[in-house]
């Protein structure tokens, strides 16, 4: 455990005199009450791990990064933090890192971006942590980015999609939607609704301008030419009835979802983030309005799910969705991985607890790191990240990855288009990665 | 015809609006307090509802037995601690901008920062409307309309028609002399709030009907709030159904013919055009 | 004072930068640099918030607007116009000061503008620019601006010395407009402002100028520490920088450092950002916010003027109280590193602060001069404060009378007469309060000027001081049409007037509030020599003894000798008393009535407004009768109080006449 109450003693007394000052500080928490805090859970928590290996021994090697667990990305942060403890445990129960124990220190960025430098900067300065991990989110990615090129520290990072930005040639993306998402992701879903009997034969975008939503929906702000869901759709034949760009602050859906409706076009794909997809999906019920086939980009996928029969059929895009036939084929390690993760998640008191992409893309990134150590056998950045370049990490969820600094290490994605069929998520495209059929529209 | 349903859909939602404002604006206008946490109270009355439909699987709606009382006594309880510490209108709103992050976090610690949202089976508003011929009138924010009137009625009339009412009125004019008549301000101003903290339930009950609660929602209210109580004038509870019905309109139709981004733009500048031009509000007649 | 404090400036400067290039010798890590980088970045902001909000006391919401104006010029102009980062620097300082200023002057030439009317108009800024940022893809389009690492002189060393470096500049130069504003006729002026506008106005200070000076020094530092921002974020987005975290941080630095000192929001950021640091590096950040919230409402209600004016009452043990704590944690090596140390050191500062005095200190404390007296103690007028002040009045005015009690009023003499009405009419809606007025008041009277409730005294007043203008005819004062002379420079011309209620200002002494007055006079004059001049004034109307008093701590009789002391000492050719003598009793009468007879003695034309007729009888040398809004009579006090028309007015009308 990185973490020592005891030697933290500023926060406690200052915060504490501060409270104290006052007759009304009794209805304040004491600093005492403080939560448990946010950092790896320890070694020896995972006896019931079956493990072969001799337990690792020596100073422990300390991973640190920052995550939104707190804040507009506090949703998703979570199930980072969740993943990340899980792997530390797993990692420590067999053996450890080059035979060391290791440990995780997780600050908490509050989902703010400015904060991120300060942060990445205390753990490589001051903290003095031997391997990073990237936050989540492209707006904290980009600053974590930064820091780390100035100090040489590999970084594999979870999600980030503005892919032309990400320029360090040691930060490693666990997740990919490929150097160009503004290309790859309707080619991909088109592709998926192609299979379809009656393939669309129009299409409205609906983008969130908020940085990556947009990006993929756009492609470069002011550049018209740049691949954009609109282009790649005209390419295919399709007619764009219409484009709508709403601010991530937007709280009244009735005007998009009228516009949506008037637009009546075969299919609605959402560039969308968090819950716009279901708000959307109520104004445009509430106008008594289903569009035939609906794509989310990058939904909360509780939420959704939640809205019942008018949200069937919705469309969205996944590493790895826990669906039993993709489990069976995964194997039963995987299998574990999943479960051992929904026990924790539900633990944690998260609404949504079943294994999907953010998740995927957080042991992805743990093992990349991981990985990158063991092969170059030393905690030397440019060894590791030499190492990276030269062969790659094989991830448990995504299967052999390889990194071309040539395309900002983004491996060739290969994303699954994932439907709401039931009362879950299945994957449903490409059919040989498929857990049931893609469904075209009800009627 | 899309610029009409988007203008009656944004009105409706401006009803929301207004149940939101109204109890900003009056506990501004008539006891000089500028009740930040009024909005903690929103989002706690949203929680509350979510929780309680959910674990009680009742409809949304009945929740306010429970949320009204118990918010009623959270704005009555913080107008009594104000008034003993006698906070002016500014610190007033430092110290209730500190109660709201409290509030906030307590929230996100307690329900996650996660998205919370009364399912389908919990909550049949969400996705129904009522339909006369072309045009859709959505269920939750016609819910909130009826409440805002009911709300914003009956605060009219308890106002211009009570004694407590004008004895309120009397003291937002002038304090002093209010006083000096007998007007015991510390019990009506703890009344008002309390009342405004179970427009606060309502509130937030109808929030949740329609949307996604998240921990860090208030914030995204502040503004579009604000804007309906300035417009509306400040303590003037029919202004603020007006205001709310506008702004709501005027949003849903720049967001149909120019872009959901460009209403703030619109919005915001208005409301500061209303401060230069009518700080007192845009609907108060021009007392002689 | 100024010239010290320029040194201690930057002698600070020198040595904070300094830091940057021993830092490695010291053994300190870079994170230092970037934990002070961002208290800079903080003090900048709150001290940008401070100059107009704590200082005028007109409070914005809109701090995220000049963080915004500035971080986006910067991200602009370096992520896509490819400019080098120090030329966008001045640009996005000039920028975010042309946007407040645009705010400033539309908002401060309402005539209506209350306090929080301002705050809102600041609130809503914010959403108007970032709605634009999102609407033009030129600006940012939706998907956030990156702002590229500049290359760094090997002088400068790294990056993080870069920003730590802009940012000492910045946040010293910040602090040190902060300290000359505060020490200068300008911080005087506004602190007036924020206490009584009107009056402020009413005694000379140029209340409007004075305040687009504070929003524009506002806008210049905000947009430049936003610009430095950029830098630092390196990714501009507008949730980044238009966010209400912004406002809301900067005020409760501000609060609790305090609100009327320079050094208020430099405390305030060194705790805030050091408590914050503290609560991320330690597992509490699910609780950071409540410890935040707790602590900005406990010192709203326990602590409003905040911790600067505690510390200032015995710096030396709050200092002591920072240090050796650091020091002996450093030496038992206890506590996890510097930033560690320093937080238990500010902690128990804090504590010290706010421990009671004990009663021996106490005494020790009142012998000292006054907190703000001592100061300003040696202070000049500079050129600039003459610049900025100005001297409005034509050249052609008569020079004023000296105010000496041993004088005696020449009353006659040629040229323009003191004051002349000319067929004024003021109408509000279709309201007549004043219709067709003609009136001449000649150096050297005392004019009685009465009538019922309602029969337009106080418009004439408002008119005559200037506040308000005629719909119709002319006012000249001395000879000159003041139509369109804003009210201070009516001031200027030698008209005062005092208030039915007293309006002191209650941040200041007695003395000051009426050194005040004599600052901003036609003459300006430091503060040592109107202080001087303010004992002359006090002991005219007796207040000598209360000089070094607060204005809560005298009496309604007190108030209202200060009130005319106050107006006194602006030198007026025509002083106005407004009801002077309301509410007092039958001996405090008498001694106002014999303080009114002694100014007059002085060579000062009087106007008062009075409903004693026995004492305006008693003391004017005209009675000016007004009902309705109409002159009913003028003359001689004995005369015009025969008249059958006064006195039906003043008795009521038959009911059916």
């Amino acid at each position: 455990m990185k973490f020592a109450p005891t030697k933290r003693l500023g926060p406690i007394l200052l915060a504490g005199t501060l409270v104290a000052c006052s007759p009304a500080a009794s209805s304040a928490p004491s600093a005492s009450s403080a939560p448990a805090p946010s950092t790896a859970a320890s070694a020896d928590a995972s006896a019931d791990v079956p493990s072969s290996v001799a337990p690792p021994s020596g100073e422990p090697i300390v991973v640190g990064s920052t995550l939104s667990l707190t804040g507009a990305f506090g949703a998703t942060g979570v199930i980072h933090r969740i993943v990340g403890e899980q792997f530390v445990e797993r990692l420590n129960a067999n053996g450890g890192l080059l035979g060391r124990p290791v440990e995780w220190t997780v600050l908490d960025d509050e989902s703010d971006g400015a904060r991120v430098t300060a942060l990445y900067e205390r753990l490589i300065s001051q903290d003095e942590v031997d391997l990073i991990m990237g936050p989540y989110g492209t707006p904290n990615i980009l600053p974590a980015m930064a820091v780390a090129e100035r100090y040489g520290y590999v970084m594999p990072q979870h999600t980030a999609v503005i892919a032309p930005l990400l320029t360090y040639e040691c930060q490693f993306p666990a997740w990919s939607i490929g150097t160009t998402p503004n290309e790859y992701v309707p080619t991909l879903v088109l592709d998926a609704l192609a299979s379809l009997p009656s393939p669309p034969e129009s299409i409205v975008v609906v983008a969130n301008q908020n940085g990556s939503t947009d990006f993929v929906a756009n492609g470069v702000a002011d550049d018209p030419n740049d691949p954009s869901v609109a282009n790649v759709a005209t390419s295919r034949g399709l007619e764009v009835v219409d484009t709508i760009q709403y601010p991530p602050t937007t709280t009244d859906w009735a005007p998009i979802a009228a516009q949506v409706r008037d637009a009546d076009a075969d299919f609605v794909f959402n560039s969308a983030i968090g819950v716009d997809t279901v708000n959307l999906i109520q104004a445009m019920e509430q106008l008594d309005y289903r569009p035939p086939l609906l794509f989310s980009l990058f939904p909360a996928p509780g939420p959704l799910l939640g809205v019942g029969e008018a949200a069937q059929g919705v469309l969205s895009i996944s590493l790895f969705e826990a669906n039993e036939p993709l489990l069976a084929a995964a194997g039963d390690e995987v299998r574990a991985i999943v479960d051992e993760y929904e026990a924790a998640a539900t633990a944690e008191g998260l609404p949504y607890t079943t294994w999907e992409t953010q998740a995927t893309a957080s042991w992805n990134a743990w093992e990349i790191l991981t990985q990158g150590v063991a092969a170059a056998g030393s905690l030397e950045h440019d060894a590791i990240c030499e190492s990276l370049h030269a062969s790659g990490a094989d991830t448990t969820f995504s299967g052999p990855l390889t990194f071309d600094p040539a395309s900002n290490n983004f491996w060739p994605p290969a994303q699954l288009v994932k439907q709401i069929q039931g009362e879950e998520w299945v994957a449903a495209w490409p059919t040989d990665r498929a857990a049931a059929p893609l469904q075209g529209p009800a009627n | 015809m899309i610029v009409i349903q988007a203008a009656i859909a944004g009105a409706l939602t401006g009803g929301l609006f207004a149940v939101m404002s109204v109890g900003l604006s009056l506990t501004w206008g008539m006891l000089r307090v500028i009740n930040l946490a009024h909005f903690g109270l929103i989002l706690l009355g949203a929680y509350l509802t979510f929780q309680l439909a959910t674990d009680l699987a009742i409809d949304p709606i009945l929740t306010l037995v429970i949320t009204v009382p118990l918010l009623f006594l959270a704005g009555a309880t913080m107008q009594y601690a104000f008034d003993r510490l006698a906070l002016g209108e500014f610190n007033s709103l430092i110290v209730s901008f500190g109660l709201l992050i409290i509030v906030v976090q307590v929230v996100s610690n307690l329900w996650s920062a996660d998205f919370q949202r009364m399912d389908a089976t919990v909550n049949p508003y969400a996705t129904r409307a009522l339909t006369i011929g072309p045009l859709a009138f959505p269920l939750p924010t016609l819910v909130a309309f009826a409440f805002a009137v009911v709300i914003v009625g009956s605060a009219h009339l308890i106002l211009t028609r009570t004694y407590p009412g004008r004895a309120l009125r009397a003291f937002a004019q002038d304090r002093p002399i209010a006083s000096a008549y007998g007007i015991d301000h510390v019990r009506l101003g703890t009344l008002l709030a309390g009342a405004t903290g179970g427009t606060a339930a309502a509130a937030g009950m109808l929030f949740a009907l329609g949307s996604a609660v998240i921990p860090t929602a208030p914030f995204e209210w502040v503004g579009i709030v604000f804007a309906v109580v300035i417009l509306g004038g400040i303590g003037d509870a029919v202004g603020t159904l007006l205001a709310g019905l506008l702004v709501g309109a005027v949003s849903g139709i720049v967001s149909v013919v120019v872009s959901p981004a460009a209403a703030p733009l619109v919005i915001f500048s208005a409301v500061v055009l209303a401060l230069m031009l009518r700080p007192n509000g845009v609907f108060v007649r021009r007392s002689p | 004072m100024i010239r010290r404090g320029s040194l201690a400036f930057l002698a600070a400067a020198a040595a904070l930068a300094l830091l940057a290039f021993v830092r490695d010798a010291l053994g300190f890590p870079v994170f230092y640099l970037v934990f002070l980088s961002s208290i800079w970045f903080w003090t900048a902001q709150a001290t940008s918030w401070n100059i107009l909000s704590g200082f005028s006391g007109y409070f914005s919401f809109g701090q995220a607007a000049l963080v915004g104006v500035g971080a986006y010029t910067t991200a602009v102009l370096v992520g896509r116009q490819d400019w080098p980062f120090l030329a966008t620097l001045p640009v996005a300082g000039m920028l975010a000061m042309i946007l407040a200023l645009a705010v400033g002057g539309l908002a401060f030439r309402l005539r209506s503008l209350r306090g929080e009317i301002f705050a809102l108009l600041t609130l809503a800024v914010p959403f108007i620019l970032a709605s634009l940022a999102r609407i033009l893809p030129a600006i940012d389009g939706g998907q956030g601006v990156v702002v590229p690492t500049p290359d760094v002189s090997d002088i400068v060393g790294g990056f993080q010395e870069l920003l730590y470096l802009l940012g000492v500049a910045i946040t010293v130069g910040a602090l040190f407009v902060a300290f000359l504003v505060q020490h200068s006729r300008i911080g005087w002026g506004l602190f007036a402002i924020r206490d009584a506008e009107d009056v402020a106005e009413g005694l000379g200070v140029p209340t409007f100028r004075l305040k687009m000076l504070a929003i524009g020094a506002s806008g210049l530092i905000g947009g430049l520490a936003g610009s430095v921002f950029a830098l630092q974020i390196g990714f501009v987005t507008v949730e980044a920088v238009f966010g209400l975290t912004i406002p809301l941080f900067v005020i409760v630095m501000c609060v609790l450092g305090g609100r009327d000192h320079w050094a208020g929001p430099l405390i305030g950021a060194v705790i805030v950002v050091t408590l914050q640091d503290r609560l991320a590096a330690s597992g509490f950040e699910g609780w950071s916010m409540v410890i935040l919230g707790t602590i900005l409402a406990v010192l709203v209600v326990l602590a409003p003027d905040g911790l600067v004016t505690r510390i200032r009452r015995r710096p030396i043990a709050v200092g002591l109280a920072v240090i050796v704590p650091i020091a002996v944690l450093t030496l038992a090596d206890l506590g996890d590193g510097l930033i560690d140390r320093l937080a238990v050191g500010l902690a128990i500062a804090v504590v010290v602060a706010f421990t009671p005095i004990p009663a021996w200190t106490r005494a020790w404390v009142r012998a000292r001069p006054s907190v703000r007296g001592a100061t300003a103690a040696d202070q000049r007028v500079t050129t600039a404060d003459r610049y900025l002040v100005g001297t409005t009045v034509p050249a052609a005015r008569p020079e004023p009378t000296p105010v000496d009690p041993a004088a005696t009023a020449s009353t006659e003499g040629p040229g323009p007469h003191a004051i002349e009405v000319v067929q004024v009419a003021k109408r509000y809606g279709g309201v007549r309060a004043l219709d067709g007025v003609s009136l001449r008041i000649e150096a050297g009277e005392l004019v009685g000027l009465v009538g019922p409730n309602g029969s337009g005294k106080s418009t004439l007043i408002g008119l005559l001081s200037g506040v308000l203008k005629p719909t119709s005819g002319r006012i000249l004062v001395a000879g000159r049409d003041t139509a369109d002379l804003e009210p201070h420079r009516v001031a200027h011309l030698g008209v005062a007037r005092t208030y039915q209620i007293p309006k002191p200002f209650e941040s200041m002494t007695v003395r000051d509030n009426v050194a005040m007055a004599k600052m901003f006079g036609r003459q300006p004059v430091g503060l040592e020599e109107a202080r001087h001049a303010a004992e002359r004034h006090l002991a005219l109307v007796g207040l000598a003894d209360r000089a070094d008093h607060r204005p809560s701590g005298i009496n309604l009789h007190e108030r209202q000798l200060l009130e005319m002391a106050r107006a006194l000492a602006t030198e007026p050719q025509v002083l106005m008393l407004d009801e002077a003598l309301a509410g007092l009793n039958p001996a405090e009468i008498d001694q106002a009535v014999a303080v009114v007879r002694r100014i007059h003695a002085s060579g000062v034309t009087i106007v008062i407004v009075e409903h004693l007729l026995r004492v305006v009888n008693q003391l004017a040398t005209r009675i000016v009768v007004l009902d309705q809004g109409r002159l009913l009579a003028e003359g001689e006090p004995t005369i015009v109080m025969q008249d059958p028309a006064v006195v039906s007015a003043y008795l009521g009308r038959p009911a059916d006449a």
